[in-house]
This record gives C-alpha cells, sequence and structure tokens, in this order.
C-alpha cells in the first residue's frame, strides 16, 4: 500500500533526472538547478548526492521503513511498539464492557471483556520480554469492524458472537471462544406481549419455527450486532427497530415513540444481567420450565484480521491457558454471578482509553425502523 | 540619562514578586507558606463543591452534552472561593497581589489549571447520554486534581480521611494522628498546622466535614453498599468527613 504509492515516485525522480531538461510538470526548480549547473553529472552521482536529502521527503527512507515490517508478522510489531491497539464498543454490553467511568485515576473502563484484554496483554509482555500496553479504543459497536479493516486495531472485543453469518462479518477472524452460553436472547415488559410469545411457544412443539415467535412485534435490535443481522435475515415477519445501542432501545420504549417496543433482541447474557440489575421492569423470556430462550447458540471470541495468524495462536494460547487454569471461569463467576459495582471495580482494575478516540459527546442514540427486505 | 518612572516600580514588583521564601525570616516563612495551603487547601474544596452543586446534571442520562466546560467550572470555583475566603481570582492579578503571599500567587493558579484539566479529561465520560451515574463526583475530581497538581509542584496535595475508600488516599502516621484528634471535636472552620521534620516542612490539615448530600453514598445504613459499590460509612451530617492535607517544604539555612 504504502510502498506501492512511494516507489513509483522515487522511479519518477530517477527518470525526471535522467531526462534532464525534459520535464515538463513537478519539481521545475530542482530540473532548472541540474540544467545550468550539473549537466556533466551523471544521474546515479546526482541521485546519491540527493540521498541524504530523501530521508525528510518521505521517499527512499520512507520506503524502506515500510516495506520491513510487511517482513516480520503482527506480534513483532506489537512487542515493537509494545503498545497493542485494542477496539473496544463505546455503547454498554454489561458485563462485557461497562459504561465508562471516571475514578481517582482518571477516566477507565471495566468489565469481563477488559479482563481478558489485560490477561492478553500480560501474557504479551511475557512474550515480548518487555511491557505491553494495551491501547483501548471505544467506539461505536458497528466501527470496529471497519476500524479493524483498515488495519487500526490489532483486535477487538465486546460480546461480539463468532461466526455470524454475514456478508459485513467476512475478512476478519475470530480466537477459540472466551465465553459460551452466549446466543441472541430476547425481553419485553409488557404482560400481554410476554404471554402472547409465551402462548406460541407452547405450541411450537418441536421448536423448529423460533424466528416467528415474533412475527407481527416490534423488535429492537443494536444496530450490526448478531441480533440485528439475525432479525434482518430471519424475522422477516416482524417489525424491525435499529438502535444505535441497547439503552436507546429503552429509552425508545419508556419514551412510548412510535411504533412502540414490543421486544428487545440482543445478545442473551447481557439482557439477562440487565434484567437482573438496571431494568428490573423488563423480563427475560423464558419457557414455561424457566429455562432461557434463546434464538441462537453463540460464543463470544476476539476478533481479529483474517490474516493475523500468529496473533490468533497467540490468543487462542492465552484463553486455552486460562481455560485450563480454571481462571476463565473464575472471570466468569466474578462479572455474571457475583453481586458488585461496577464503578469501584473500575476504580481498581479498569482500563485507561484512548480519550481522543471516543466520541466527545457519546449518546446513546436512537432507533429507527429497518429498511425492508 | 532618561528617566524611567517606571523602572523602580517594575524592580519593587520583581523584588515582591520573585523573592525566594528562604530570603524571607522563618516566622514570615512559615506564615507565608501555611496561608498558602490554607487557601490551596480551600481552592481545592471550592473545586469539590462545584462538582458537588453540578451533581445532578452531571449525571442526568437524558442529557449529551451537559455544557459543563472547564472555563463554566473555573467560574464557579472563582465564585465559590471568592465567598470563602474574600479573594477574587478572576480579577487582575495586580488587584489581588496584596491579599495572598507571594507563594499563593504562582499556586493557586497551577491548581486551578489542574482542575480545568481534569474537567476536561471528564468531558468524554460527562457527555455520555444515556449513562446515569458516572463516579464523577467531588472525591474522584479531587483525587486526580490533587495528584496532578503534586506532580507539577513541590507542595503536597491530597485527600485523605481515617478510612478511605482509595487505599492511595491512606494517611501517614502525621495524618492519621490528626484526623483522630479531629474527629474528637466539634465541627468547625479551624485547620491544623505545624512544622515537622525539624522545622523543614510545613504540615496544614484542613477538615472536611460530611454535608447532607454526601450521605447518599455516605450515610445510613453503614455497610449497604452505595452506587459505587463501596459500603456506605453510616456517616451523620457534620461528622468528620477526612481532611485535605497539604505538605510544603520550606526552605532552611
Amino acid at each position: 500500500m504504502a510502498v506501492s504509492n512511494r516507489v513509483p515516485v522515487l522511479s519518477r525522480l530517477l527518470r525526471m533526472i535522467g531526462e534532464g531538461a525534459g520535464m515538463t510538470h513537478g519539481l521545475p526548480c530542482l530540473t532548472a538547478f541540474f540544467r545550468h549547473r550539473w549537466r556533466p553529472v551523471s544521474p546515479v552521482a546526482a541521485l546519491l548526492l540527493l540521498l541524504p536529502l530523501m530521508q525528510g521527503c518521505g521517499l527512499l527512507f520512507d520506503a524502506v521503513h515500510q516495506i520491513y515490517p510487511v517482513t516480520t508478522n503482527e506480534l513483532d510489531r506489537i512487542c515493537r511498539r509494545q503498545q497493542v491497539q485494542v477496539g473496544m464498543a463505546v455503547e454498554p454490553f454489561r458485563p462485557f464492557v461497562f459504561p465508562a467511568v471516571w475514578t481517582d485515576e482518571g477516566a477507565r473502563v471495566t468489565g469481563l471483556d477488559t479482563e481478558l484484554v489485560r490477561a492478553v496483554s500480560d501474557a504479551l509482555t511475557i512474550h515480548c520480554g518487555a511491557p505491553v500496553v494495551p491501547a483501548l479504543h471505544l467506539v461505536r459497536f458497528r466501527d470496529l469492524f471497519l476500524l479493524l479493516n483498515e488495519g487500526q486495531l490489532d483486535f477487538f472485543v465486546s460480546a461480539v458472537a463468532a461466526g455470524t453469518p454475514s456478508s459485513g462479518r467476512a475478512g476478519f477472524a475470530y480466537s477459540t471462544p472466551y465465553f459460551s452460553q452466549g446466543g441472541i436472547g430476547a425481553i419485553a415488559t409488557r404482560p400481554e406481549v410476554i404471554e402472547q410469545i409465551q402462548r406460541r411457544l407452547r405450541t411450537d412443539e418441536g421448536g423448529t419455527a423460533r424466528e416467528r415467535l415474533l412475527d407481527g412485534l416490534t423488535i429492537a435490535a443494536q444496530d450490526s450486532t448478531s441480533a440485528h443481522l439475525y432479525a434482518e435475515a430471519r424475522m422477516n415477519a416482524a417489525r424491525v427497530l435499529v438502535c444505535d445501542s441497547l439503552p436507546a432501545a429503552f429509552e425508545h420504549a419508556a419514551a412510548g415513540l412510535s411504533p412502540p417496543v414490543d421486544v428487545i433482541i440482543g445478545a442473551h447474557p447481557v439482557l439477562d444481567f440487565m434484567v437482573k440489575t438496571t431494568r428490573r421492569d423488563w423480563r427475560l423470556l423464558a419457557r414455561d420450565d424457566h429455562t432461557p430462550l434463546r434464538f441462537t447458540q453463540a460464543d463470544y471470541a476476539v476478533v481479529m484480521a483474517e490474516e493475523s495468524y500468529t496473533l490468533r495462536w497467540f490468543i487462542n494460547d492465552v484463553i486455552f491457558q486460562l481455560h485450563e487454569s480454571g481462571r476463565l471461569e473464575q472471570m466468569r463467576r466474578r462479572w455474571i454471578d457475583d453481586a458488585y459495582a461496577y464503578p469501584r471495580r473500575a476504580s481498581a482494575e479498569g482500563l485507561p482509553f484512548d480519550v481522543q478516540k471516543m466520541p466527545a459527546h457519546y449518546a446513546q442514540g436512537t432507533c429507527r425502523a429497518a429498511s425492508p427486505h | 540619562m532618561i528617566y524611567r518612572p517606571w523602572l523602580p516600580l517594575i524592580t519593587l514588583a520583581i523584588v515582591i514578586g520573585i523573592t525566594p521564601v528562604q530570603a524571607a525570616p522563618p516566622e514570615q516563612q512559615r506564615a507565608e507558606a501555611e496561608e498558602t495551603a490554607r487557601l490551596l487547601a480551600k481552592l481545592l474544596q471550592a473545586g469539590r463543591l462545584v462538582i458537588e452543586q453540578n451533581q445532578t446534571l452531571i449525571d442526568d442520562p437524558h442529557k449529551g452534552d451537559k455544557g459543563f466546560t472547564p472555563e463554566v467550572f473555573e467560574r464557579q470555583m472563582y465564585e465559590i472561593f471568592r465567598q470563602r475566603t474574600g479573594i477574587d481570582l478572576s480579577a487582575p492579578a495586580t488587584t489581588t497581589a496584596l491579599a495572598m503571599p507571594p507563594l499563593a500567587r504562582t499556586h493557586l493558579p497551577a491548581l486551578i489549571d489542574a482542575g480545568k484539566e481534569v474537567v476536561r479529561d471528564a468531558q468524554v465520560v460527562i457527555n455520555q447520554r444515556g449513562i446515569g451515574y458516572k463516579n464523577f463526583i467531588p472525591a474522584t475530581f479531587g483525587s486526580q486534581t490533587a495528584t496532578r497538581f503534586s506532580k507539577r509542584s513541590q507542595v503536597r496535595l491530597k485527600q485523605t480521611a481515617i478510612q478511605p475508600r482509595n487505599p492511595k488516599n491512606e494517611p501517614d502516621e502525621y495524618e492519621a494522628s490528626v484526623l483522630h484528634w479531629l474527629s474528637g471535636r466539634p465541627n468547625s472552620d479551624t485547620y491544623v498546622s505545624e512544622l515537622t521534620e525539624s522545622g523543614r516542612t510545613l504540615r496544614v490539615m484542613m477538615p472536611i466535614y460530611y454535608q447532607r448530600a454526601c450521605l447518599v453514598c455516605h450515610g445510613e445504613p453503614k455497610g449497604e453498599w452505595d452506587i459505587s459499590g463501596y459500603p456506605k460509612e453510616g456517616a451523620r451530617e457534620g461528622d468528620l468527613a477526612g481532611a485535605i492535607s497539604v505538605k510544603i517544604p520550606l526552605q532552611t539555612e
């Protein structure tokens, strides 16, 4: 990329020097200088004289710098910069990613996913033999894929379901799962809606038409999440509202905006956590036997570029070791089952983030009708 | 020779403004340091109070840009500081020069800058719409401001308490003894000032007392978690909450 658009500049310069006065555009002063004073000097000698000046022009030296890293792998690059670029959703996915809060140490973000990021950077520190710090970029969930695609991130986490079939997810690779029992769940607040869905559940004996349970209802889902993609792909008989965040869906429902939200679908563990902590007026949809109603089965994984093979092996290894040592289960219990208040954990163990990258006035956003199928 | 009538005035101003503390006699040096410490503590308290007075706005989940900018914060802090000390920091330096010792004239602006910087950095947190409690409270504001100020100055500023929530605010031996002494005394505006380390350091402790608004997180029932996840202290209005501790090195021969 950068090499390909720089080397032609260099070759063009060589050609220009070789051609002497035959230039019609670019660097007129330079050619005039050669024409009048240095005509007897060979082009190669002239180039050699110019070499020391080229460094600042972004020519030869920069080109060498650009080529060099290509020969190394992404782990070496992380070690060399002693920083790993990590993306996280600015919209809360409690308990995986909590909203950013202010602490005695400054702005911090915390959650199960930040603990995982810390574990990965600790392992990178050991691997590199030098401290590797995570540089957190808190951006919109939908932008995480974009930033990773642009090479601005080494990886990202935010309760992302691995293997979601969508064209928008092509070109990305996933680590081995760090959290199971993901999948898409649903919550509702109005008794008549809950009753209607449970009635349908009772008649859906084989459970074969799961996606038809919400037919005719208005469903809210966060933009670009697997719940949104699922709704678009499978819930053709439901009215889908795309929301910028989960809190936006709650706000839309609470404000009584039209169309009224019947059901919010999203990551099952996130919805489960919310109805137990901050949104007690909503109920997680379950069967009569109280087993949770899930629309999909999914595991959460770390997302990387497809060609980041070395990094993927490394992160898989970290997750495997966390699993083997029992720490992964301990993390799950700490964040899912235990009672705690996240600001305190943010103070004690939260990660700082790049304030410049975060939207200055983060807003939970709004909901709008999805474009027709 | 050209007569320049302003030259002696400038020379005098330079002498007054730059004369190091060590040139003054020990009593004057201590007095200057003590007044500076008192004003620094008052200014940090004023900053904390601004945050407290804007808490509802900061925690408003329905509003994005709160308009609580560093400049707004600065203006409100000046006003509270003026009400409490009679010194108007927004006035030109020449008018406040007589009300403050030279040492304070350099340190108070540095503390104001630290406070504004904290408010500036917290904008991304404060301006989140859809998020209520953000933990941007007087205590977390004060900790960061004191830390940033202390890093750039020889003066050490710290919030401390007998049982602080933040382990970094744990009192040292001197602070613990003063806090215990203060806790047995009625609520008052008095502060403690002492020379320590054989007169090389001046320590000032300005007590902070719980006000009604503090009790949401620090009041009854004792042990129950507050919104930030810490157990409530079971405090009552007027109880000693902690102190602002100031440590100023004195120049000795």
